[in-house]
């Protein structure tokens, strides 16, 4: 499908479809930012971890699964949650710590999930959740069942020894996983530059005997082209792509970072490259949206974040009588 | 009834469930046709093949956490460990991950996996291949953790953890593999969290776990002869913990001897003789309550020096007859 | 090793005692409740039992000596076991003065005593010999106790600081608490035979004070349970109500009343005569019938005004002389006995006496007395004449201190002025309680008695 003289989207995607995915990008994008200003307000506690600047990862690493698929996030896990289907009030609600929210006040920011809907959790542990994927991925080859697992990390993640032993088993037994390394340059505050001696963190891949691809993390539509390859190859039986999207963090690490470790003119840069904007731009270039509809939906999904603050406060809180349970099944 | 070895008896119910449940598969280490470092799945991957006996790479994090995913979708993965030592390697994914999954996620997901591994010394492993790290897992709320200490329990412990919808740390011991016992061969089950009393007493209460048990029960033969009478009670699951078997026992006797291979220090033995110390059998307390358990040092591997590091029948003796002030 | 001979204390109010004997010299073999010494209280004398077996190693007082309270005035140990020159420091000795003891380091106060354990007051020897060690107290004052001998100390009141530990460093222990109970709930002797026969001190009734069980009562433990192993199909019958009663108040007689019986046969003819003259006068007029029993009494208030001191109640350790002569009238009522007290006898005539004697007889069976009518009686008289019984032993109703039983009235060959002849005989039973009367007074009422009943014309004055 060509969108653009420049752009071609591999698979077959309505243009309804492709309007939902630039909401979910504001919806993204939105939440992240609304998530830092209450943190910065003192209304909200404890930790988070924002992907402003990262939506086109999310949203294009999942635009193409079904609800029967499977992910795995990270601690900077939000937008992987909204991707999946996730809806704001609930997420809002969690980090309000309220027993509305998807894990009944009792996550928090890290640990968002909806099994129902193929999440199975963002991650406080780096590279937790690559060897869960793994083991999902292990199900479905088990049960012979068709979902694939795509499993969202960083690039700090791919230090831990749990990558390399999950992305081998994955490789060996031919599992139905896909690796998503959303490389947005900072372990925290180290650079991959400073923490990784490969050129990309794709070509690990080598390593375990699989297909290591480059995708632009700021471009949707690359993500959703190399994704659908990787699906593609998972469904199919020939087991894990790892995809590594280049992106970048707008914000610092966590709620208190002065991001001493990169330059002010770094950022500027990076946000020049918006994923959401260039979107946008292929949309109304590819006729699909007017900048008056584009403006129309920023302002929807601005207001579903505002209908999910008030969701969230308008929320109970859990009792000690919820301390104990939940404990064993 | 039938005489089959521990051994046997955890293949016989890993089999037996196998056959019964397609959701059940055993992975880990060496587990196809060399059948395990100890043996234990012998014969196994004849019958259920590779895909239900999966042999990994030695890779415990990865398996451990792979298991916890494959739970978390539908798969009832039992873990073999070659050995329980190994379980620092796999601790991230079942202390960070399988334990706390359901309470993170509010209550939705579940994971039921067996961790099978055994524990131990006396086989002159040494440091790296001999400890007893149970209380370890103990500490993590999430996780249940089995300790049987014969065949019989080991079946009936092993079924019920299969069908626990949580993840089970499920410690063998080395040393008791070869050890026989009559075990039916129907499929049973003994509920996780009920303690058994080995051996009925009326004068002092020994708490004895896995290897110990044994020893435990060749103490209170001698201390018999002595006119002693010690009661021998096998928590068999650390968590759950059947604290009103103890703590009724203790309120019998008045005297508690607490007994396990593990390092003293820091052991489940504190758990134990904490729980008493805070009971109902506080008020029937009638000497301090005994603790034994490994020395604080690795495990040696020299084998007079190995044996030294572990309570043995004759100390056992000793601490009864201090609680009775008869030493 | 030795362990030490206290002097006990035996009140809370006892500071000192004064020796007054030693059973036994230096050298003796000492056995288990034998009397080990005598000493004299503010209250009593007592001979102090030992709880401890070996050999009297050490006296350190001589007789006459005050001695302080828990001063430790022997030792009894093994042949040539080696002891002290001098006695030991005793908490008893503090300079103060005070009644410091060893219990805890605390101050003894008389609520601090704890019945079960309480050395009785009235002078029942306690923990004359104990153990070299009383429980350890620390500076504070904390005892080294297992929560079990706490427990026990707690529910049976039992004072921690007080009992000898077994246990490292003298920690006391649930066993040592139990001791403790037994050895102050039963005499030495009682507790050593109630080892030896393996009987459970705490399932004998103590018939001392206190309940205090003494060897009697650890014999007849095991004789009724030897007995009721016997049989195996006896009916039980419950002690209760009425029955209760009467066994607590002859327990309560037999236990503290030194009992003396005498008895002398009477000759009754001559109350035969009159009895049954005045039988139809008296039935006429009153509608009942004259008894010997209101004869006797008649006769006894008579003998009594002349013998006021078997006319006395002993109460609270004194003779009370009384002016009026009440007797109590033993009745058999189901499943007990009754003693209505019949007012003023001695200003009573027969005619009276009999209406009155029937009267509280049948309220007595119907139940029907009045507390006024049960109580008040000087000296009481049991009937046992309608029975083939000649002579017995009754028991004193307390306060009272004497008794008269009545045998059956039985024609014998009697020797009367040289020659033998067949006369009614009757045998009159006297208990009289030897703290308050002696033999000789006693024996004199009993004479007199005898006499006013063979010359029973008297009675009509």
């Amino acid at each position: 499908m060509e969108l653009t003289k420049d752009v071609k989207l591999v698979p077959d995607v309505s243009q309804e479809k492709l309007v939902d995915l630039y909401k979910q990008m504001w919806t993204i994008r939105f939440f992240d930012e609304k998530v830092d200003e209450f943190f910065a307000k003192g209304m909200i506690h404890g930790t988070t971890h924002l992907a402003v600047g990262q939506e086109a990862s999310a949203a294009g690493a999942c635009a193409l699964l079904n609800i029967e698929d499977k992910i795995t996030s990270t601690h900077r896990g939000h937008g992987h949650c909204i991707a999946k289907g996730a809806t704001a009030d609930k997420m809002m609600a969690e980090l309000f710590g309220r027993t509305t929210g998807y894990c009944k006040g009792k996550g928090g920011s890290m640990h968002i999930a909806d099994i129902d809907i193929g999440n199975l959790g963002a991650n406080g542990i780096v590279a937790g959740g690559i060897p869960l994927a793994v083991g999902s991925a292990l199900t479905a080859h088990m049960k012979k069942q068709s979902y694939v697992t795509v499993c969202f990390f960083g690039d700090g993640a791919t230090n831990e020894g749990s990558f390399h032993e999950a992305v081998n088993l994955a490789s060996i037994w031919k599992l139905p996983v896909i690796f998503v390394c959303e490389n947005n340059q900072y372990g925290m505050s180290g650079s991959v530059k400073e923490m990784v001696n490969v050129e990309h963190i794709a070509e690990r891949a080598d390593a375990y005997g699989i297909p290591g691809e480059v995708a632009d993390g700021n471009d949707i539509v690359d993500m959703m082209n190399k994704t659908h390859d990787a699906i593609e190859r998972a469904r199919s039986g020939e087991g894990p792509t790892l995809i590594e999207a280049k992106t970048y963090r707008w914000k610092g690490h966590s709620k208190s970072d002065a991001k001493k470790y990169r330059t002010r003119e770094e950022e500027q840069e990076w946000k020049a490259k918006d994923p959401i904007k260039r979107f946008k731009n292929v949309l109304v270039e590819a006729g699909i949206l007017t900048e008056e509809k584009a403006e129309e939906i920023r302002k929807d999904a601005k207001q579903e974040i505002e209908n999910a603050v008030e969701f969230a406060e308008n929320s109970p809180m859990p009792t000690e009588d919820d301390l104990l349970t939940d404990v064993y099944a | 009834m039938r005489e089959i070895t521990y051994m046997e008896a955890v293949r016989e119910a890993m089999s037996q469930e196998m056959r019964k449940n397609e959701d059940v598969f055993i992975l880990g280490e060496d587990i196809g046709v060399y059948g395990g470092a100890f043996g234990v799945t012998r014969g196994m991957i004849e019958e259920f093949g590779p895909e239900r006996v999966r042999n990994t790479p030695i890779s415990e994090s990865g398996i451990a956490g792979a298991s916890v995913g494959s739970a978390l979708t539908g798969m009832r993965p039992i873990v073999e460990l070659q050995f329980s030592d190994f379980i620092t390697i796999a601790m991230d994914q079942m202390a960070n991950q399988a334990a706390k999954i359901r309470y993170m996620y509010g209550g939705k997901g579940k994971v039921p996996m067996v961790l099978r591994t055994p524990s131990g010394s006396g086989t002159g492993a040494a440091a790296q291949h001999s400890q007893s790290l149970e209380a370890w897992v103990t500490h993590v709320p999430g996780l249940k953790v089995v300790q049987p200490s014969t065949g019989y329990d080991a079946k009936g412990l092993l079924k019920a953890a299969i069908d626990d919808d949580n993840p089970v740390i499920f410690y063998e011991h080395k040393t008791l593999y070869k050890t026989k016992s009559d075990v039916p061969e129907e499929p049973y089950s003994i509920p996780l969290g009920k303690a058994d009393v080995k051996r009925e007493g009326t004068d002092v209460t020994i708490v004895a776990t896995a290897v110990m048990v044994q020893r435990a029960l060749d103490a209170a033969a001698e201390l018999e002869n002595e006119g002693i009478s010690a009661e021998v009670i096998d928590p068999r699951t650390l968590v759950p913990l059947d604290e009103e078997t103890i703590v009724n026992s203790v309120a019998k006797t008045g005297r508690a001897v607490v007994v396990h291979e593990a390092v003293k220090r820091g052991g489940y033995g504190s758990e134990i003789a904490s729980m008493i110390a805070e009971s109902d059998a506080f008020d029937f307390l009638d000497a301090p309550i005994k603790r034994l358990g490994g020395a604080p040092s690795p495990v040696p591997y020299n084998p007079e020096l190995e044996k030294a590091h572990v309570p043995q029948v004759p100390v056992i003796i000793q601490a009864a007859k201090e609680t009775l002030i008869k030493a | 090793m030795a362990k030490e001979v206290f002097m006990p204390k035996l009140s809370s109010t006892m500071e000192v005692g004064t020796l007054l004997q030693w059973f036994k010299a230096e050298g003796d073999p000492v056995e288990v409740g034998e009397p080990l010494f005598e000493i004299m209280t503010d209250k009593i004398n007592i001979e102090v039992e030992s709880y401890e077996e070996g050999v009297l190693l050490k006296r350190y007082y001589d007789v006459d000596e005050e001695i302080p309270v828990n001063a430790v005035i022997g030792y009894v140990g093994e042949e040539n076991e080696e002891v002290p020159e001098e006695p030991p420091a005793a908490d008893g000795e503090a300079d103060d003065g005070a009644i410091s003891q060893a219990e805890g380091g605390r101050k003894y106060t008389p609520s601090d005593v704890p019945t079960a354990v309480a050395p009785g007051t009235d002078g029942t020897p306690a923990a004359a010999v104990s153990g070299a060690e009383k429980a350890p107290a620390d500076a504070d004052g904390k005892v080294r106790a297992t929560p079990a001998a706490r427990r026990v100390a707690r529910e049976q009141n039992v004072e921690l600081g007080s009992v000898k530990g077994s246990g490292p460093k003298g920690r006391v222990h649930e066993q040592d608490v139990k001791d403790a109970l037994d050895s102050t709930k039963a005499t030495p002797l009682a507790g050593k035979i109630a080892g030896d026969q393996d009987v459970d001190l705490s399932q004998v009734e103590g018939s001392g004070p206190h309940g205090k069980v003494r060897k009697a009562d650890v014999m007849q433990h095991t004789a009724a349970s030897a007995q009721v192993q016997l049989s195996e199909d006896t009916e039980r019958i419950k002690l209760k109500g009425l029955r209760k009663a009467v066994a607590d108040k002859m327990v309560q007689s037999t236990s503290t009343i030194p009992h003396v019986t005498l008895t002398s046969e009477v000759d009754m003819t001559h109350v035969i005569d009159v009895r049954k003259s005045l039988l139809p006068i008296i039935e006429k007029q009153t509608g009942y019938r004259l008894s010997y029993t209101e004869i006797l009494m008649k006769a006894t208030s008579q003998v009594l005004e002349a013998h006021p001191r078997v006319n006395a109640s002993l109460i609270d350790h004194e003779i009370v002389l009384n002016k009026s002569v009440n007797i109590g009238l033993a009745v058999d009522v189901e499943d007990g006995l009754i003693v209505p007290s019949v007012k003023e006898v001695n200003h009573k005539g027969l005619a009276e006496l009999t209406e009155v004697s029937k009267t509280v007889g049948k309220k007595a069976r119907d139940n029907q007395l009045t507390p006024a009518e049960m109580t008040g009686s000087t000296f009481s008289i049991s009937n046992l004449g309608m029975y083939a019984v000649d002579g017995f032993t009754p028991i004193i109703n307390p306060p009272e201190t004497a008794i008269l039983g009545v045998g059956r009235i039985v024609e014998k060959p009697v020797v009367v002025d040289g020659e033998v002849e067949v006369r009614p005989m009757m045998v009159l039973s006297l208990s009289f309680d030897h703290r308050a009367i002696d033999g000789a007074p006693a024996a004199a009422f009993l004479t007199d008695l005898k006499e006013r009943l063979e010359n029973p014309y008297g009675l009509l004055i």
